[in-house]
């Protein structure tokens, strides 16, 4: 037998990112079980952020339905399958080997238990965690009882992971995180996106519409009135405004990780 | 105090998953720091050797020589387990030489602790194997391996007159090999390593291998499901000497990714 597969089992079984390992860009996976609730909205607006920064992204549409993140984002994104195994390897070995680019991945509601399913089973978030990549799995709510069961099976299932629910209020609004929605994660942060008016949400839900362009002239963007791009520059800072937040938050977790095992090494000593 | 055991990996049929089986008990034992050595009766070429090279001897086990080597050394070898991988036909004839040689009715006294895995093949010839094995094992720890790693589907039988063979053998333990998937299978036989050693991301020289990430966890949530069945039948309390406490079950979650890089 070779040693290192004996000493592979002795080794604490801890999520912490290796030593040495400087702290990566995250994966969000936006998500929920059930259609219409605005995960490909969140997505979009999710890349834009990144991109309105120039900062390294990659997006994944596993939508499977129209309008799918692809058809917002024609240039930034890419549309994996998981159904086989070398989609599967694929796909989530490239979302952990380059960790200096941030992941957001587009879920669909009919992909949503066989990517959980893989994720479970090949350990990807502990994976991507030792990697110093942080995985941030972005539930959108509603009232449907199968959103709290698909909630509540997340959070048991992945304990350690951040699961931060996510309220639109175009379809959650009132709606109470209480006992079925629990925060279930360090980051000390949370999301909503606000409603928009319907002139202001027509125009972003026609295609290859982006948050960036929004002066620009012709399709899509040609019939807005002023007072619609207000609106919906408005609504994108506000969105940015609480995905800094996150990042905020995320960075504050690493800094309070890496001073935790400082501070172990120096006991040590 | 812990007993030396032998552990005949076999079957009258090729082709079942012997060797694959014999891979899996190798790294369960290292898992759990029981230390064991391997015979190898693919006499010459050997194919369990290829994965555990470092413990595993080819032997032709029909010849009387190499009998000495593997039956006079159990109890000096200094390992706690002896696990021999028998070759397809050999399984009948290996038990033979064992009650001919008076193996048998040490395992009989205590001295030995002895277990046999019967790996199932699909057709009904496998039944009749178990007729034909269990005459030999009243004494012995006897697993009877249902393999579906290569998706075996186990169409010939009909589940009663499967009962009826098994339920004739009180002391017959079932255990089952749950699928890999055909991808990640294969790549480990290229790899030529451990399935430990793959989930480990190592070459056989223990260099960082660079395997696919997805076929890693594929293995690893594979062999926690194997390692889990070792668990449900006790298996390292067949070293423990009959007046020993019961060993507490090792969970099987100390096989986790985090430690691939450890």
């Amino acid at each position: 037998m070779n040693a290192f597969a004996v000493d592979r089992f002795d080794a604490p079984a801890s999520p912490s990112p290796e030593p040495g390992r400087s702290a990566a860009a995250p994966i969000y996976v936006v998500c929920s079980p059930n259609r219409q609730v605005g995960k490909t909205m969140v997505a979009r607006l999710l890349a834009e952020h990144y991109a309105a920064d120039a900062r390294p992204f990659a997006a994944f549409d596993l939508s499977d339905e129209a309008p799918g993140l692809a058809d917002f984002l024609t240039h930034h994104v890419t549309i994996p399958s998981i159904r086989d195994i070398r989609g599967q390897m694929r796909f989530f070995d490239g979302l952990i080997e380059s960790g200096n680019v941030t992941k957001v991945i587009d879920l669909s509601h009919r992909e949503f238990a066989n990517f959980f399913t893989i994720v479970d089973k090949i350990g990807l978030f502990e994976e991507a965690r030792r990697r110093a990549i942080e995985p941030l799995i972005l539930f959108l709510i509603d009232s449907s009882p199968i959103a709290a069961k698909a909630y509540g099976l997340l959070r048991r299932r992945f304990v350690g992971t951040s699961l931060l629910p996510v309220r639109n209020l175009t379809v959650a609004k009132g709606l109470p995180y209480g006992a079925s929605f629990p925060h279930a994660s360090r980051l000390m942060a949370s999301l909503e996106i606000a409603t928009l008016g319907p002139a202001a949400r027509a125009v972003v839900e026609r295609e290859k519409f982006s948050f960036l362009h929004l002066n620009k002239q012709g399709w899509p963007y040609s019939d807005m009135s002023p007072r619609t791009r207000a609106e919906i520059e408005a609504w994108f800072r506000r969105a940015r405004f609480q995905f800094r937040e996150i990042e905020l938050s995320l960075i504050r977790e690493q800094i309070l990780t890496a001073l935790h095992s400082d501070l172990r090494a120096l006991t040590v000593r | 105090m812990p007993i030396p055991a032998v552990i005949l990996v076999g079957a009258d049929k090729g082709g079942v998953g012997k060797t694959t089986v014999s891979r899996t008990l190798l790294d369960y034992f290292a898992a759990r720091k029981i230390t064991a050595r391997a015979f190898d009766t693919e006499c010459p070429k050997g194919t369990l050797k290829r994965f555990h090279p470092g413990i595993t001897e080819v032997v032709d086990v029909t010849s009387v020589p190499d009998q000495m080597k593997i039956f006079d050394t159990v109890e000096s070898s200094g390992t706690q387990v002896t696990l021999i991988d028998i070759k397809a036909g050999l399984m009948t004839p290996t038990l033979e030489a064992l009650r001919d040689i008076g193996f048998i009715d040490m395992t009989k006294r205590g001295d030995l602790a002895f277990a046999v895995f019967h790996i199932l093949g699909p057709s009904i010839a496998s039944l009749d194997e178990i007729a034909e094995t269990s005459k030999f094992l009243l004494d012995a720890r006897y697993f009877l391996v249902k393999n579906f790693i290569n998706n075996t589907t186990f169409f010939d039988w009909d589940e009663g007159t499967y009962n009826s063979y098994f339920n004739k053998i009180p002391h017959a333990v079932e255990i089952v090999v749950p699928k890999l998937s055909e991808m990640a299978c294969e790549k480990v036989e290229v790899s030529a390593v451990p399935f430990a050693t793959f989930i480990a991301d190592k070459t056989a020289s223990g260099q960082p291998a660079g395997y696919s990430f997805v076929l890693r966890g594929y293995v690893r949530h594979w062999l926690n499901g194997v390692f889990a069945e070792y668990d449900r039948v006790r298996l390292t309390e067949i070293l423990d000497s009959q007046d020993a406490k019961p060993r507490p079950s090792a969970k099987v979650a100390e096989l986790s990714p985090q430690r691939a890089s450890s």
